[in-house]
């Protein structure tokens, strides 16, 4: 029976059962979640993105007026000057969205939550009802987040990182009052929704793969999910911790972080024993690891697009499985180069040193990998390829600088300079939000059953990536140069007066990149509706996704059984074949199991597989009413 | 047919997009041009080349793209078959940036390289520094060329072709083996020097150094020297006050402090006992104000009212009253604990100055000694390579030896107005970015123990217990430290 036809007897059997409330907004199927997660990630960056050319108008030109400041943000731009303290509140919020809601959220939650059933061959997630609820706690934390940015004092300006004592003292700044309290409210819920997603991802990856999708048959956007996934789950409740440990220290009186201190305009507090650098080591603890859990998603992306559009396997899958987990393993043991000038034990540090400079190898390797797949490849510049292909260059570039900064010596110079800015933007903001993109791209069809406009997607691409680059590149000089981060203004300091033709430039640049977002609003959003129709497999990718039904959105993926697997998914341009590719779901007539016998051989037991999924199935018949 | 007209059609529509974006974009030029050169006669020298050109290549290169798609649809509309593909283009635009980046690369190390802080340091472990950020520089650039330069060629070297099918190629550990080792084997050589490195410096030698305590507090920072004795009087952050923003032991401004929280407790407890009265007044005037209206012509005083009115009634107002109670008796008590103690009490404080410009003598070694008053600060001396975080409740210190005068800087730079100064490098507050303090390197010890002689010391050396005295007589600024100070 053809697929349509499966689908037209489905339909008429159960469309009558989901309501709007139950297909768009409560829904369990997860790749409504997704898109749920996508749509919210793009509205948070935009208005994340909005927030830093805000500031970025006020860093090139400090002395200028602009009534579009005192328009948005009225008794904070009076005159069309930016205040101080809502500077410290933009960096701050632009931080917060971009590292939690876009990167995080916005990323691992739309694709992990699209893909992870898809490409392992399940129904649905573990527990469909759990990641609801992550999709909603993740929604409130973002509202909550918003509003923290209109109360009257306004939103927390104590950087992304809010260190105590200036974040836990109200009178310190106007920001560390309401404005603080909501954003320790917004970052627990979005620690709940990434908990309840994490554990849902894991146990999928591992319980719910179909027949013959052993381990080393997982996409390596499976492998990368699933590493991220663990990091979140460990780390995330040590921040939970020291949120709540900040929030005591804040409302009941407790001195977890606060130690001899006083206060302008209040006098001594009574605080004592307290240490501000415990916070440090708390945040830091996921901090670090929150980086990977950003990266690692889209490096996933980036293997899996690299290879589809390259029309070859990736090279070296094992090295880039065995790099993701050294990678993951020790971001869990390098938080401390955060803190190398704390005072922290100079020892400590050259510890965190020798192990964070370890991390290096691994990446190398990923990288090589990249450029070595590349290498004799039939390269297909899709938008996904190019924004995949730009990760690459953002990582090389981005990643090379962490030699320095993971350097507890050379770090005492640009520790908090607009080298760390250079650096973290271009290997994490950057490259991960062109992940995002090139998954955006990659995965629309399946998302939408439409295909992006290509030309939109060209022209989106390098306006982007030259601007990412004329924006982040020159910040380099800027940071080796002495300048400082989270400046107001450097006017007042004569030896930062050279920079003030490259803040400019920055700034248009900015400005440039933040325009040609909208070139990829209008193509996504009215490639939703008036899109081309996609076929089942536009890209000719090898991946079970694809051999799900993508005209229709069918909660359990299949019409009929779920796929077998029969081999890795990265066999492309097989010399045996006609066809450059060679599905994962598709039989070999020829010789069945011949050409991977070691793989096959480590697929899971038929039986076994068979039972978990007509187990889950008619769990979810149950609860949907699909049967 | 329907095919060929969809394309047509969409071609035009993303054509139009484009119209539209660069109509929003041109505002953006213009504006960045009216600020970038304001209106002036027409003087080609005075302009801001290196920003025009700048934006001219970005230009250019929009401009190139959008030129090669135009020819590729026009040419496929004509012929109707594909003759230009998207792929080509795309490896023709990849090496274009590749060769206009690398240009670009060069321009920011000739042009903004030379004020990197590099090879002028003026401190001793600063030519330490300097040669472990060469050898990364050195590594790092040529892996970071090499790679990029594969990267794009490679785009444009194997783009899209019908007739090729790709390398089956799954791995190779040779090389996968080399690229393990390689890196491992160069970070090792890094780690083993960023170490060396690393312990040089934070090892310092502190046997003959001087010691300064380096003071951090919203917005400023201060100095303070031992003065004569050579010993640093103690301190202690129950202390500070606006006459004394160190908190140094000094029985009179203590003992004077002591006495104004007393004072500040028994007018708050009187607050307390007319807290009945003043609730009804501060609702009688709430239900004044409402009855005449004027909710609306003065929202900003109705809110106020109302907030006090409310925190009357609701008992906040005397909780808030009653824990600043607590808080201030809190205070007495500890300092009545340190006061009973002598050895705290033992007058080295008194010749202690605390200056607002830290001077150093070329060639003498120093151990910064940093404190912080009420948030996390950091010192940060790029031209001595050195920063270190100031933190409440914690001492931390960095070591380091100048070893370049202020007026040698001068002449270098050829700037008569250049200076050091340590800013402010940890988020703080809205006035952070102007939170900074001068240094000035002296050549010799004369020159450092005339000005330290003008410098006035925290009590003014009358032989009698300093009850009358004033401890802070050096600078008028200190008795109001909120303002930024320079």
């Amino acid at each position: 029976m053809s697929t349509a036809a499966l689908h037209a007897e489905h339909e008429a059997h159960h469309h009558h059962k989901e309501s709007f409330i139950s297909k768009y907004v409560f829904s369990m199927d997860h790749k409504m979640i997704s898109k749920q997660f996508l749509i919210t990630g793009i509205i948070m960056g935009m208005i994340g993105m909005i927030m830093s050319l805000l500031f970025r108008l006020q860093l090139a030109w400090p002395d200028d007026q602009f009534s579009i400041i005192e328009t948005l943000l009225g008794k904070w731009g009076v005159d069309g000057k930016l205040d101080p303290n809502f500077y410290m509140g933009l960096v701050t919020i632009h931080g917060t969205i971009m590292v939690f809601y876009v990167l995080t959220a916005g990323l691992s939650g739309t694709f992990s939550n699209l893909l992870i059933p898809l490409q392992v061959g399940a129904r649905d997630m573990a527990s469909p009802f759990m990641n609801m609820l992550s999709y909603w706690f993740f929604f409130m934390s973002s509202v909550v987040l918003l509003i923290s940015v209109g109360v009257e004092t306004g939103p927390a300006s104590g950087g992304w990182t809010v260190y105590p004592p200036l974040s836990a003292l109200d009178k310190a700044m106007p920001g560390s009052g309401l404005g603080m309290t909501l954003w320790l409210v917004a970052i627990i819920l979005f620690i709940v929704s990434s908990l309840l997603g994490g554990i849902n991802y894991i146990s999928t990856v591992l319980n719910q793969r179909t027949k013959g999708m052993s381990m080393n048959r997982l996409p390596l956007t499976i492998w990368a999910f699933f590493f991220t996934a663990v990091l979140g789950l460990l780390s995330f409740p040590v921040l939970l911790g020291a949120g709540l440990f900040l929030i005591f220290d804040r409302s009941f009186g407790t001195s977890f972080y606060l130690s001899d201190i006083y206060l302008e305009g209040v006098g001594a507090l009574e605080n004592i024993g307290g240490s501000p650098v415990l916070y440090q080591h708390l945040f830091w603890f996921l901090g670090h690891p929150e980086v990977y859990i950003i990266l690692m998603p889209a490096l996933g992306i980036t293997s899996e697009v690299i290879s589809c559009n390259a029309r070859k396997p990736i090279f070296g899958y094992t090295a880039m499985v065995i790099s993701l987990l050294g990678i993951a393993f020790l971001s869990f043991i390098v938080w401390g180069h955060h803190m190398f000038i704390t005072g922290m034990n100079p020892f400590l540090g050259s510890v965190f040193m020798i192990l964070t400079l370890i991390i290096a190898v691994p990446s190398a390797v990923k990288a090589f990998n990249y450029i070595t797949t590349l290498w004799k490849g039939n390269l297909r510049f899709t938008p996904a390829m190019l924004f995949s292909i730009g990760l690459v260059s953002f990582f090389i570039s981005g990643g090379l600088t962490g030699i320095y900064l993971g350097n507890a010596a050379l770090d005492i110079q640009m520790h908090d300079s607009y080298f760390v800015v250079a650096h973290f933007h271009l290997v994490m903001g950057s490259a991960a939000i062109f992940g995002m993109f090139a998954g955006i791209y990659q995965w629309f069809p399946r998302m939408y059953g439409r295909m992006m406009n290509n030309t939109l997607g060209y022209f989106h691409f390098w306006i982007t990536f030259i601007c990412a680059y004329l924006v982040f590149f020159p910040m380099h000089f800027m940071g080796l140069a002495g300048v400082p981060r989270r400046y107001y203004q450097f006017t007042l300091v004569e030896q930062f007066d050279v920079w003030v033709d490259v803040n400019k430039l920055i700034t248009v640049a900015a400005i440039v990149a933040g325009a040609a977002q909208l070139l990829f609003l209008y193509n996504f959003f009215v490639s939703i509706f008036r899109g081309k129709k996609s076929p089942q497999n536009p890209w000719g990718a090898n991946t079970l996704e694809w051999s799900a039904p993508i005209d229709v959105r069918l909660h359990g993926n299949w019409p009929g059984d779920l796929p077998t697997v029969y081999r890795g998914p990265y066999e492309y341009s097989r010399p045996d074949r006609e066809e450059d590719f060679f599905p994962q779901y598709v039989p070999d007539e020829s010789a069945p199991e011949v050409l991977e016998p070691e793989k096959a051989k480590s697929a899971p037991a038929e039986k076994e597989v068979e039972e978990e999924s007509s187990v889950f199935f008619a769990a979810i018949k149950r609860v949907f009413g699909l049967g | 047919m329907t095919i060929t007209l969809n394309r047509v059609l969409r071609n035009s529509l993303s054509k139009k997009v484009l119209t539209a974006f660069s109509l929003i974009l041109a505002p953006v030029f213009a504006m960045a041009a009216d600020v970038v050169e304001p209106p002036q006669e027409f003087n080609p020298s005075a302009w801001d080349w290196s920003t025009l050109l700048t934006l001219a290549l970005m230009l250019l290169v929009i401009l190139v793209i959008a030129r090669a798609f135009d020819i590729g649809s026009l040419t496929e509309k004509i012929s109707g078959k594909r003759l230009v593909s998207p792929h080509k283009i795309n490896g023709w635009v990849a090496i274009i940036f590749l060769v206009l980046g690398l240009i670009g690369v060069w321009y920011e190390m000739v042009y903004h390289g030379k004020y990197v802080l590099l090879n002028d340091a003026a401190s001793e472990h600063g030519a330490v520094y300097d040669s472990m950020f060469m050898w990364t520089f050195g590594f790092t650039f040529v892996v970071f060329i090499i790679t990029e330069v594969l990267l794009f060629y490679f785009m444009f070297r194997y783009s899209y072709d019908e007739n090729r099918k790709a390398l089956y190629y799954f791995h190779n550990n040779k090389l996968e083996v080399i690229w393990t080792v390689v890196p491992a084997i160069v970070l090792t050589f890094l780690v083993l020097r960023g170490f060396n490195t690393w312990s040089k410096i934070t090892s310092a030698d502190n046997e003959d150094a001087q010691e300064i305590e380096v003071f951090a507090y919203q917005f400023g920072w201060k100095a303070r020297y031992a003065g004569a004795d050579n010993k640093f009087g103690d301190n202690s952050f129950t202390f500070i006050s606006g006459s004394n923003p160190l908190g140094l032991a000094v029985e009179g401004s203590v003992d004077e402090l002591s006495q104004s929280l007393t004072d500040e407790i028994a007018g708050l407890e009187a607050l307390i006992a007319s807290a009945d009265d003043s609730a009804a007044v501060w609702s009688a005037r709430l239900k004044n104000f409402e009855a005449q209206g004027r909710q609306r012509a003065y929202p900003e005083e109705y809110k106020k009212i109302r907030e006090m009115a409310m925190d009357a009634e609701s008992g906040a107002y005397v909780r808030g009253l009653e824990k600043e109670i607590k808080r201030k008796s809190t205070n007495i008590k500890r300092i009545a604990k340190f006061r009973a103690d002598q050895n705290m009490f033992n007058k080295a404080a008194y010749d202690d100055k605390v200056v607002t410009e830290i001077v150093l003598v070329k060639n003498q070694p120093y151990v910064f000694k940093f404190r912080a008053r009420d948030v996390i600060h950091s010192a940060y001396m790029p031209e001595f390579r050195a920063q270190m975080n100031c933190v409440p409740g914690m001492s931390t210190q960095f070591a380091f030896t100048p070893i370049k005068t202020t007026d040698e800087a001068r002449a270098e730079k050829g700037n008569p107005e250049y200076d050091y100064f340590l800013y402010c490098n940890k988020i703080c507050g809205a006035a952070h970015y102007n939170m900074k303090i001068k240094i000035t390197v002296v050549e010799n010890q004369a020159q450092y123990e005339t000005w330290l002689a003008q410098q006035a010391p925290v009590v003014a050396p009358v032989e009698a217990p300093a009850v009358e005295a004033d401890p802070a007589t050096d600078t008028t600024s200190q008795a109001t430290p909120s303002v930024a100070l320079n």
